[in-house]
């Protein structure tokens, strides 16, 4: 450190904190460049010109966490320093919660996973679950509260509701995100009493409410409905992406891959139909799939429904219906394979389709005795009766006519995220008194009088409600990093003009729920995380009397439109939703599922679509400018890159919302925000565009640039029949030939002596069941966080640098113009017994562990990058720039993010090779406490080490364990017939093996 | 020099009846002419290329690796490509001075010393890429096997380190082979040369020879030893430099045709850097009598020789790709003809296997400009044949998943360049300080150094003899 340094780092806090560019610095959350920059994707630019502020930065945050230096005299109960204790809280999550455990350091939550104990979660989460670590250290996050964006405090907020509120006739709209918890429903009803002329709208972009009006329509109440995937053995989604984009995924990969498990020969297969026009990953993992334009699912629906009611009751409604536009075969085959498993399938629609559709579907559901076996209905007491949609669109018009004086705005975001034809903004202007409460002081706090910065879930004391019912409390991990309040302490301060804490309102709502004693009770509930055996009631359903009239008026109304006209679907995006997880790197850097597109948002098109519009229908290799489309909607234009995607339905074009935020430092400028032209009368689809190439191009980071597998035997897969007749097809075709397996050993003939590992136990292995997998990507993120992989930003993307230990693999096989077929395969580090990688390193850098680890030593690396040309699986992954640092060093306050990292992983520097290490430092963790507990084995108990990847899986892929242990799972799956390894020829022998896919075609459709 | 047997030489070597001290005089005096202004111009612009190549190399260390075109999966890329052309110029120089010398042929001294010079400076320019590709340069003295405290060794089954032994001892033998030859022609120069400051360097770097008998004995001995020394090394280095290539498992570089068809490759490219070089020089300083047409045409028959044999390790890498009946590596010879790459291969096919073909024609092997083109042609072709081995097979490689396509940055782009202008630095100064030709072996193979030649009164016409 040189001298000048010095000076500064002792002598000048004082100078600095009387600085006038400090004092400018800290009235803004964002320093001036940061909103100025066009090019927020160009992470590498950004930050240095962030780093240009790091001399004020050390100070210059509000309130930096709080740093004590001393050491506990005497350690706190249960605490190790060094040990990661787990917490179980719930996450809330669009209006329910699923349950989690954080590991937690030294009180600093840098991990979550699944509750195990809890029915939504069972210990499995998905990508938005383990990204919201990276929401809790955003930096972007609202740090105070402001007052017509001037710095106030908690304290004036509170004195202000206490004077503002004290008038209780006020015309007050309540404008919230959904919230089913206890508290926040208990305060709710107490602001409706309180206020009588307030009005209060739950307001999702993309929730619940078409179903539940839906459900409304056939059976005359608001009911939500919980598909049972695990006592299905068909199910039918009729653009229902109910393992990605929707409500409770994870629970419903989980249901569905139970039915999917195949073990043996003698097992059954469920059997997956899609009917859609984008490719989804649900469509990706159906049996079959049928392309149609999302405006023509509601023809389907009713078509469906038609065909059905010459063999059932109570479908009456929709007898003769012929739209002339669907296949028959296909609704023929359908309705037969429903028939055929009467109570034992699942219809099910997505949330966006109308309310009639998803009538439709209850009604075929009911009359299929579905309803009650495979499809639950469930009673949500506090779901508002009013339709949603038509209250929120009533209360924005109000709010136009200047009716309210008042707007509180709870969660929600609607400047961003409203509807092109409603104009919030414009109405929010109309209202003298706005307040908001934030994550972030995004679009609509920023033109609020009062903003409010919000608690992280994982900051705060409340509760929730699972999809299912389940009760749980949400406990605070850590000290609110910003002084922020949870929703319910917001309310309260608005309800009772006071301030309540956040644990004495949880308490007192579970007073009630809690029957015996409080104390043991709470207790119990904060370690489980859940309140046993609490859940929503089932309904018993009948078809509500006025369901044959409203229908009949939906199938007079059935849009007729031209197969030639174009639609435009304007669909949530997998990663980002509705815009609220804009600002994570980790999920803006998940390549999507399906186009494997970081950064951005597209116009995915099939290549018939891109053909007729005189677009190039492929892209040629190292192809990073994309051509753009202009789409002409009658709500405005969007230019959108055109991205061509096989098996997307002809003349549709598919967009995903969530992107061109204005704010945060990840997520403003990225992509174009498709909000702007997604108006209330048809939130889905716009029916017909016209569409022209502008003839310009954008710059797409893709990290799959190609999508065939040139027929080679990586991915293994067959119809059920056929691996009936041969169940170990893949690995006889991927496996290598008689003459050259040693007769000695039994195993390839090999170069090197075959004792080249020493006789050590345990010898870690892993497999990855491609018949589970459906390609998510949780994998990924769970990996990110655990081993603090850096987010480069789009440009490196761009330049195929990305950092992920382990990608998920998309491949098509098929027509391209047709309906292709999908295949998913992750792919981390195979940890090879005869790894080239080692090999040729000069510096053995690289090397075997005795327990079959190929280990990456990174202190000795000097980056020849020798062993990533030589990978075969080309996982490594180089630093090719001080991404860490760029990541973790840079930017005002850098001790935020950097206290979501794991302090068991090192953080790699630049010019170092990295690729996965099966989590090296679960296996010492665990290898540590077995030797503790045993007093001489390293050799952990079978299930005791999980990777990261394999923890989050919801769908239960990833087996990892010991493989010199016959007994273990991960050899038992290795012994299955369809245990393959990849690039076999090579003779690397990978620890890594695959179980081969098995799909459960329908013969008459095939 | 032991050209005194007798040896049916058909033509003579030099040219424009010169005598001893005609070829001294016409050797000597370059060095001693004033500076001439065209090399003044050469030098800066060389000077201004090396500083560019500084500039690109701190900007390299400066930012780091991303600054190159490099990516997954391809993770090798101009660096590699340079590294591989530049030892593969760097060729010619043993394979004329050693091999040449034990053959026997008589016409390499014309061409050796230059040669020679740029054999060092080539393997000079070569061995920047290895040291400045790896990602941490700060730590890059891990790969020499020194004494630590952790007892760690380089990993001596890794080409790359094999690779950092032949070059050095290449360029150590090349150098020294350089030096050995250069003394007898430092203390020519150091007796003809009037400044003070320049004769004391010339004596000095002439190591006090005198030309006495003893000298000479020990001179050639030595001179014969190092040549067998190095002519090993002209096999290996090469040899070596593939195996970076051919002991991993890439579809594409696991061929064990590659250590005979890179040290090909390697003297094709070395000789027409040759002559190139030496076609201007022979114009400027007017050297023709020395560096004759019929050297030329020698040459020119080495390239079509070796750029046959090239030429033939092309199509039978398609043949094994075929004949092994591996999916993987039929695709990537396919891959490279017709793939995303067809372009650079096809250029390397023009350039190595179509063009040389010119040199049947006795006319195009004796004509100046012909030989000219054609020299460049080759080199720009053998520069290509390293792009298609590194980046082809890389790009697309086992799963098609990781496939990509790589395209070079301006930093990989002026780091090449500026090689160029580190090489011709030290070429230039070569030529401005050093006597291009070894004068006392050229003095050798003339016809006045047969022992008998004065005996019948015979000027230079060994014919009738």
């Amino acid at each position: 450190m040189g001298k000048e340094h010095q000076k500064t780092y002792w002598k000048s806090l004082n100078e600095l904190a009387n600085n006038e560019e400090y004092q400018k610095f800290a009235e803004r959350e964002f320093p001036e460049n940061a909103t100025e920059l066009k090019d927020g994707i160009s992470r590498r630019n950004f930050l240095q010109v962030m780093g240009a502020s790091v001399a004020l930065a050390g100070l210059a945050s509000c309130r930096k966490p709080v740093e004590k230096i001393l050491p506990h005299s005497r350690q706190p109960e249960y605490m190790v320093t060094g040990q990661a204790s787990y917490y179980a809280t719930s996450m809330p999550f669009r209006g329910y919660t699923t349950g989690v455990l954080v590991h937690s350091y030294e009180g600093r939550p840098v991990k979550i996973e699944g509750n195990d104990l809890h029915p939504a979660s069972g210990g499995k989460t998905n990508i938005h679950a383990q990204a919201e670590i990276l929401n809790m250290y955003d930096q972007d996050r609202s740090r105070y509260v402001r007052n017509n964006n001037e710095q106030s405090s908690w304290d004036d907020f509170v004195a202000f509701c206490n004077e503002h509120f004290a008038d209780t006739d006020r015309r007050i709209a309540f404008i919230s995100e959904a919230n089913h918890g206890p508290t926040f429903s208990r305060l709710k009803d107490e602001a409706r009493n309180r206020f009588p002329n307030a009005d209060w709208v739950t307001f999702e972009p993309f929730g619940e409410e078409n179903v539940l009006n839906g459900h409304q329509k056939a059976f005359g109440e608001k009911l939500r409905r919980s598909n049972r995937f695990d006592r299905a053995n068909v199910v039918i989604s009729l653009e229902d992406d109910f393992m990605n984009a929707a409500d409770n995924n994870v629970q419903n990969i989980r249901r569905f891959n139970e039915a999917r498990k195949i073990e043996s020969t003698d097992d059954e297969l469920n059997r997956l139909y899609v009917v859609e026009s984008n490719y989804s990953l649900t469509g990706s993992n159906a049996d079959h799939r049928y392309r149609l334009k999302s405006s023509k699912i509601e023809a389907f629906t009713y078509s469906l429904a038609s065909r059905l009611s010459q063999e059932v009751e109570g479908l009456e409604v929709f007898a003769g219906f012929n739209d002339g536009s669907i296949d028959s075969a296909w609704i023929e085959e359908l309705a037969s394979e429903l028939l055929a498993n009467r109570g034992q399938a699942v219809l099910t629609a997505g949330n966006e389709h109308s309310a009639e559709v998803h009538a439709a579907v209850a009604a075929i559901n009911l009359a299929l005795g579905n309803a009650g076996e495979t499809v639950e209905y469930i009673e949500v007491p506090t779901v508002d009766q009013q339709d949603q949609n038509v209250r929120y669109r009533e209360v924005v018009e109000a709010m136009q006519n200047g009716e309210y004086d008042t707007v509180v705005l709870i969660g929600a975001n609607p400047v961003y995220n409203s509807f092109s034809d409603l104009d919030f903004e414009q109405a929010l202007n109309q209202v003298d008194t706005t307040i908001h409460l934030g994550l972030h002081n995004d679009e609509t706090g920023s033109r609020c009088s009062w903003h409010v910065n919000r608690a992280h879930f994982l900051e705060t004391w409340n509760d929730g409600r699972s999809w299912e019912g389940t009760l749980s409390v949400v406990q605070p991990l850590i000290k609110p990093l910003f002084d922020g309040k949870s929703e319910i302490e917001f309310l309260a301060a608005i309800v009772r003009g006071e301030d309540h804490k956040g644990i004495d309102l949880v308490q007192n709502s579970w007073q009630d729920v809690l029957t015996g004693d409080f104390d043991t009770q709470w207790d119990t509930v904060l370690h489980d995380g859940l309140l046993e055996d609490t859940g929503y009631d089932r309904a018993s359903v009948s078809i509500a009397g006025n369901f044959s009239s409203e229908m009949e008026r939906a199938i007079s109304e059935v849009p007729q439109t031209s197969e030639s006209d174009i639609e435009f679907v304007l669909r949530p995006d997998p990663k980002l939703l509705d815009g609220r997880y804009a600002n994570n790197g980790w999920l803006m850097e998940l390549p999507d599922q399906m186009t494997k597109i970081t950064w951005d948002n597209v116009a995915i098109l099939s290549p018939t679509t891109a053909r007729d519009l005189g677009i190039p229908d492929s892209r040629y290799f190292g192809q990073t400018d994309i051509p753009m489309l202009s789409i002409e909607t009658n709500d405005g234009t969007v230019e959108l890159a055109a991205w061509v995607l096989p098996g997307h339905a002809d003349n549709s074009i598919t967009t995903y919302t969530g992107y061109g935020r204005e704010i945060g430092r990840v997520g403003a400028g990225v992509g174009v925000n498709a909000f702007a032209v997604r108006n209330s009368r048809s939130p889905l689809v716009h029916s017909n565009v016209s569409v022209s190439p502008t003839g310009e191009d954008y710059e797409i980071a893709s990290t799959q640039d190609h999508h065939s597998m040139e027929g080679r035997p990586l991915v293994m897969d067959a119809p059920i029949a056929e691996y009936r007749q041969n169940p170990t097809f893949a690995k006889d075709e991927t496996g290598i030939y008689e003459g050259e397996i040693d007769p000695e050993t039994g195993k390839p003939i090999n170069l090197y002596s075959v004792d080249h590992f020493p006789d050590h136990e345990p010898q870690w292995g892993m497999t990855i069941d491609l018949n589970s997998c459906i390609g998510c990507g949780v994998c990924t993120i769970a990996c990110q966080a655990e081993n603090n992989i850096p987010v480069i930003g789009k440009r490196e993307v761009r330049r195929g640098r990305e950092m992920h230990w382990i990608r998920t693999d998309r491949y098509f096989s098929g027509d391209e113009d047709g309906n292709p077929k999908v295949m998913h395969q992750p792919v981390p580090c195979m940890h090879c017994e005869q790894a080239p990688c080692e090999q040729v390193c000069p510096v053995v850098a690289t090397t075997h562990s005795d327990d079959g680890l190929n280990q990456m030593t990174y202190n000795r690396c000097i980056g020849t990058r020798y062993c990533a040309n030589n990978c075969p699986f080309k996982v490594r992954r180089f630093n090719f720039f001080n991404y860490a640092r760029e990541f973790l060093a840079d930017g005002d306050d850098p001790e935020i993010i950097q206290m979501a990292m794991n302090p068991d992983v090192t953080v790699r520097f630049r010019g170092v090779m990295e690729k996965c290490t099966y989590c090296v430092q679960r296996i010492s963790r665990a290898k540590i406490e077995t030797k503790n507990k045993t007093g001489d084995s390293v050799k952990p108990p079978d299930g005791m080490v999980v990777t990261a990847c394999q923890q989050a899986c919801p769908a239960d892929a990833i087996n990892f364990g010991d493989v010199s242990d016959r007994q273990s799972n991960v050899s038992i799956a290795k012994d299955n017939d369809r245990n393959y390894n990849l690039l076999e020829y090579l003779n690397i022998r990978p620890r890594t093996s695959y179980l081969a896919k098995i799909r459960n075609p329908n013969t008459n459709l095939a | 020099m032991s050209q005194n047997a007798e040896v049916a030489v058909k033509k003579p070597l030099v040219k424009g009846n010169h005598d001893f001290g005609s070829i001294t005089k016409l050797v000597s005096d370059i060095p001693q002419q004033q500076t001439p202004t065209w090399w003044y111009i050469a030098f800066g612009v060389a000077n201004l290329l090396m500083g560019l190549l500084l500039a690109m190399i701190i900007y390299l260390i400066y930012e780091g690796m991303g600054v190159w075109g490099l990516q997954q999966p391809v993770s090798w890329g101009w660096a590699i490509i340079n590294f591989v052309w530049w030892v593969g110029i760097g060729h010619a120089g043993t394979l004329i001075s050693a091999i040449l010398f034990l053959f026997r042929q008589g016409w390499r001294t014309a061409i050796n010393r230059f040669a020679e010079a740029m054999t060092i400076f080539a393997v000079m320019c070569a061995g920047i890429f290895p040291a400045i590709h790896v990602g941490r340069i700060w730590v890059i003295y891990y790969i020499f096997p020194l004494p630590n405290s952790m007892a760690l060794w380089p990993n001596f089954s890794s080409p790359l380190l094999w690779d950092v032994f032949a070059v050095g001892t290449y360029f150590t033998v090349s150098t020294l082979f350089w030096y050995v030859g250069l003394v007898p022609d430092l203390a020519t120069m150091r007796d003809k040369v009037k400044g003070k400051v320049s004769k004391l360097l010339y004596g000095a770097f002439a190591l006090g020879w005198r030309g006495g008998n003893r000298q000479w004995q020990h001179y050639e001995k030595a001179y014969m030893l190092l040549a067998g020394l190095a002519t090993p090394l002209v096999l290996s280095v090469h040899s070596v430099v593939s195996f970076d290539f051919a002991v991993s498992i890439i579809p594409g570089w696991h061929t064990t045709i590659f250590p005979p068809y890179f040290v090909a490759g390697a003297i094709f490219s070395g000789f027409a850097m040759v002559m190139t070089l030496m076609l201007i020089c022979r114009k400027i300083y007017k050297l023709e009598d020395i560096m004759t047409i019929d050297v030329v045409e020698k040459m020119n028959i080495i390239i079509l020789v070796t750029g046959w044999m090239v030429g033939f390790a092309y199509i039978m890498e398609f043949f094994i790709a075929w004949y092994s009946g591996v999916e993987y590596e039929k695709f990537a010879f396919v891959n490279r003809a017709f793939g995303p790459y067809a372009w650079a291969y096809w250029i390397m096919m023009s350039c190595n296997v179509i063009a040389p073909n010119f040199f049947w024609f006795k006319k195009m092997r004796r004509s100046v400009y012909v030989s000219f083109v054609l020299s460049i042609v080759v080199n720009i072709g053998m520069w290509f044949e390293r792009f298609v081995i590194a980046v082809t097979s890389l790009a697309q490689d086992f799963l098609p998943s990781s496939w990509g396509y790589y395209s070079p940055t301006w930093v990989d782009v002026l780091t090449y360049v500026g090689t160029f202008g580190l090489f011709f630095t030290f070429f230039l100064l070569f030529l401005r300080f050093l006597p291009m030709v070894a004068i006392s072996e050229v003095k050798g193979v003339m016809p006045q150094a047969d022992p008998h030649y004065y005996d019948n009164g015979q000027t230079n016409d060994q014919e009738t003899k």
